[in-house]
């Protein structure tokens, strides 16, 4: 063990590898801890590359529609045409297991997952049987989904519920959607399509989807699997493809976005100054970039003078990387872990937000109890009160207004884990954030 | 009228491609059906289109005909649908809850997803469940003196009920309902309070779905609900009585307790289950038995409703 760590870092003396060249002499035990952890941090990195090295671009689909529809024989038939182009492994419909129940966090969630990939991308295909399930999903962040395809049988055209459907991809976040109009094959009359189509079309420009310009696929996913009529089988399960490859654009990837780094301790280094270290969140970050250290009711602005990785100085760092910056005119006592250095202006401290929570049932090691309004749980080593709808009971998902006891950086989006006491109690995402009025200035209790 | 003709799989919208045409159907036509009214059918009665189609063509275009034709297939439909998706598991679905003059009715009723159960069909079904179980109880009032009655109906009894609106059995209007939404349903349970007049039923219903549509005024939805029975000790305000009956059956919904239990009990910790001696949901520094002494209120019976749960608790009621 020893060995291995000084091979790859020539500091034996434990020193920590990202403050090395800042560095001429260190504590040695708060050193050792943070330096060999990026080493094998690296060490992992690098090998994981080569085992889930991707050429392609991934995105994150999923399928709703009624029970009855065809979801599950439709994703079979989409593996079995892209296995034959060799981009998918064959399931058949028993194979996709009807929503296995899965642990994300902790949290039990009905759902299939399949995997494919198309001439240009590689997609990760969700499936999940209830509404709650998908929102589970959106709040675990276990697939994001970023966009989906709305199966439609021909024969019902839409069910009632589809206006659920719909409302759900809304709640969850799904910009696009791609309608797929399937069992084409037990319709004789070619006009119904056209009428199943244009009410589709009114449906989703109903729910604020281009009703226009949304592709609608018209198929049969059992032609497919059962190798016939190819217009309405094979074919339309290619032009499907074609259209979710062209229609639902790529996630916004976190190189292109501006940097954020959560600080995770601060180091003064006598004659340098002071290095901040953590791992990249997102974006890149350059020496001489300006910055802006945020958080803990403190908010100002400097300029990274040098970043360093492994005792090398780097010109630039990407999200990912564990990294110390060194920062013009920072003291030691400015910043502490629990703040962030951002690019400035690009993310504000907030006391309140929206967010949509999920609360551990007891079999998921919740509590066993609701809570109600006014109930303060901790979150990471931040300490917040929460004023939520009046109760919560476990296993459930519910939106709940949460109030920090002091600003904190938190954006749309970020995800965080709820404890009360030594139990994790629910996991939640942040939808939205509020400003705070008078009337939530409540005593904290001392 | 212009025929569009798609060619098969040509994408209209954002491929571009709109491949439309005047062309003529190659077998001549029979008795076509007017697009415009079958549209318009299929908007009013959101029965399919196969079925819409149908319609039409039997009675040539007449929509009054058809509709009332549609009506009567929908429910023969409906029953073959159900006996075909008999036995798929339903372990969603909702909690209804319509409260009456000293009177409350709860009912379960249960879907295969929860997104049916948001669906406006499907409220309207446990509605009707629940009117009809209210309806039951103004027969009975007619013919005996108020008193204190608890009746739980399980499901088979429930579809027995004549439903309040126009006589057909509650079975009819699940197969119905089943036919329109497409997935297995059934009427789970029912309970039905009724008291004397100086008595009071408080309620709590949790989870409750907002109400997008006047037609489901008067009832409420959710996952959990409960109903307390309580009686002030002195003439205290009806306002005030209503708000201690929720936070009590908040307290029933929340903590799930198995007995009602007495005052004089000795609580035994964290896994207490009588209610009296359990610590009181909204204010865990008291008991339930402190609170209903300080707000002068005896609670008398409860019942919880769990939408999902395990049928033995209807038995055990």
């Amino acid at each position: 063990m020893a060995a291995s760590v000084s091979l790859l870092c020539p500091f034996t003396l434990c020193r920590c590898p990202i403050l090395s060249s800042f560095c001429s002499c260190q504590q040695a035990p708060l050193c050792s801890r943070l330096g060999v952890a990026p080493v094998f941090f690296r060490h992992y990195a690098a090998e994981a590359k080569k085992t889930f090295t991707r050429d392609k671009p991934h995105v994150n689909i999923g399928t709703i529609g009624h029970v009855d529809h065809g979801k599950t024989t439709l994703t079979a038939a989409i593996t079995k045409v892209l296995a034959e182009a060799g981009g998918a492994h064959y399931k058949k419909y028993e194979d996709i297991d009807n929503a296995p129940e899965e642990k994300a966090r902790g949290i039990t969630i009905n759902a299939s997952h399949v995997e494919y990939t198309t001439a240009n991308r590689h997609y990760a295909h969700t499936d999940c049987p209830g509404h709650a399930d998908y929102v589970k999903n959106m709040i675990t962040g276990t697939a994001q989904m970023d966009g989906c395809i709305l199966v439609v049988a021909a024969t019902d055209g839409q069910m009632p519920q589809t206006r659920e459907h719909l409302l759900l991809a809304r709640q969850i976040g799904v910009e696009h959607v791609v309608v797929f109009v399937n069992k084409a094959d037990a319709v004789e009359d070619k006009e119904m399509l056209d009428l199943v189509e244009l009410e589709i079309r009114e449906l989703l420009s109903e729910f604020g989807y281009d009703g226009e310009k949304t592709p609608v696929i018209i198929g049969s996913a059992l032609c497919a699997l059962e190798s016939r009529e190819s217009e309405l089988g094979v074919n339309s399960i290619l032009k499907l493809l074609e259209v979710v490859d062209e229609y639902i654009p790529l996630p916004k990837r976190e190189l292109d976005k501006p940097y954020l780094l959560p600080i995770e301790a601060v180091y003064s280094i006598p004659g340098r100054g002071t290095v901040v270290t953590g791992t990249l969140e997102r974006g890149v970050i350059k020496k001489g970039d300006e910055c802006e250290f945020v958080g803990h009711n403190k908010a100002f602005k400097s300029i990274v003078t040098g970043v360093e990785m492994f005792h090398k100085s780097l010109e630039r760092a990407e999200a990912g990387d564990n990294l110390g910056a060194l920062v013009r005119g920072l003291k030691r006592e400015d910043a502490r872990r629990g703040m962030v250095m951002c690019k400035p202006g690009s993310i504000k401290p907030h006391q309140k937000v929206q967010a949509q929570v999920y609360v551990l049932s007891q079999e998921e090691g919740g509590r066993h109890k609701p809570f109600v309004s006014n109930f303060m749980p901790v979150m990471f080593s931040l300490t917040w009160d929460m004023a939520c709808r009046e109760m919560v009971m476990p296993g459930e998902d519910t939106s709940l207004t949460l109030t920090l006891r002091q600003p904190m950086v938190l954006e749309k989006g970020q995800r965080f884990t709820l404890r009360d006491g030594n139990k994790t109690i629910g996991t939640g995402i942040v939808t939205e954030v509020l400003t705070v009025t008078a009337e939530d200035e409540v005593n904290w209790g001392g | 009228m212009q025929c569009v003709h798609r060619v098969l799989l040509g994408v209209r919208g954002v491929v571009g491609k709109v491949h439309a045409g005047c062309a003529f159907h190659s077998g001549a036509p029979r008795l076509t059906v007017d697009k415009a009214l079958l549209v318009k059918m299929r908007k009013a009665t959101g029965y399919s289109f196969i079925n819409c189609k149908k319609a039409l063509e039997k009675f040539a275009n007449d929509m009054a005909q058809a509709e009332s034709w549609l009506h009567e297939q929908a429910q023969k439909e409906g029953w073959s649908k159900a006996s075909k998706l008999k036995g798929r598991k339903t372990s969603e679905g909702l909690i209804g809850l319509l409260l009456g003059d000293k009177a409350a009715v709860m009912v379960e009723v249960n879907c295969e997803t929860d997104f049916v159960a948001r669906n406006i069909t499907f409220q309207q079904l446990v509605k009707e469940a629940a009117l009809a179980m209210m309806a039951l109880h103004l027969q009975r009032r007619q013919s005996s003196r108020p008193c204190y009655t608890k009746s739980v109906l399980n499901g088979e009894d429930l579809g027995q009920l004549k439903s309040a609106s126009d006589g057909a059995p509650l079975a009819n209007k699940l197969a119905l309902a089943i036919g329109k939404l497409g997935e297995n349903l059934a009427l789970k349970r029912a309970a039905l309070l009724a008291v004397p007049p100086d008595f009071h039923i408080g309620s709590y219903v949790h989870g409750a779905l907002p109400i997008n549509d006047p037609s489901l005024d008067g009832t409420s939805f959710g996952k959990y609900a409960a109903l307390v029975v309580c009686r002030s000790k002195e003439g205290r305000n009806a306002e005030q009585l209503v708000e201690v009956g929720r936070r009590l059956g908040q307290h029933v919904v929340g903590e799930a307790p198995s007995f009602l239990g007495c005052l004089d009990d000795l609580p035994c910790g964290e896994t207490e289950t009588r209610m009296m001696v359990q610590s009181f949901l909204p204010d865990p520094s008291r008991t339930v038995g402190q609170y209903v002494q300080e707000k002068a209120v005896r609670v008398l019976d409860f019942i919880r409703f769990e939408c999902g749960e395990s049928d033995h608790s209807v038995e055990q009621s």
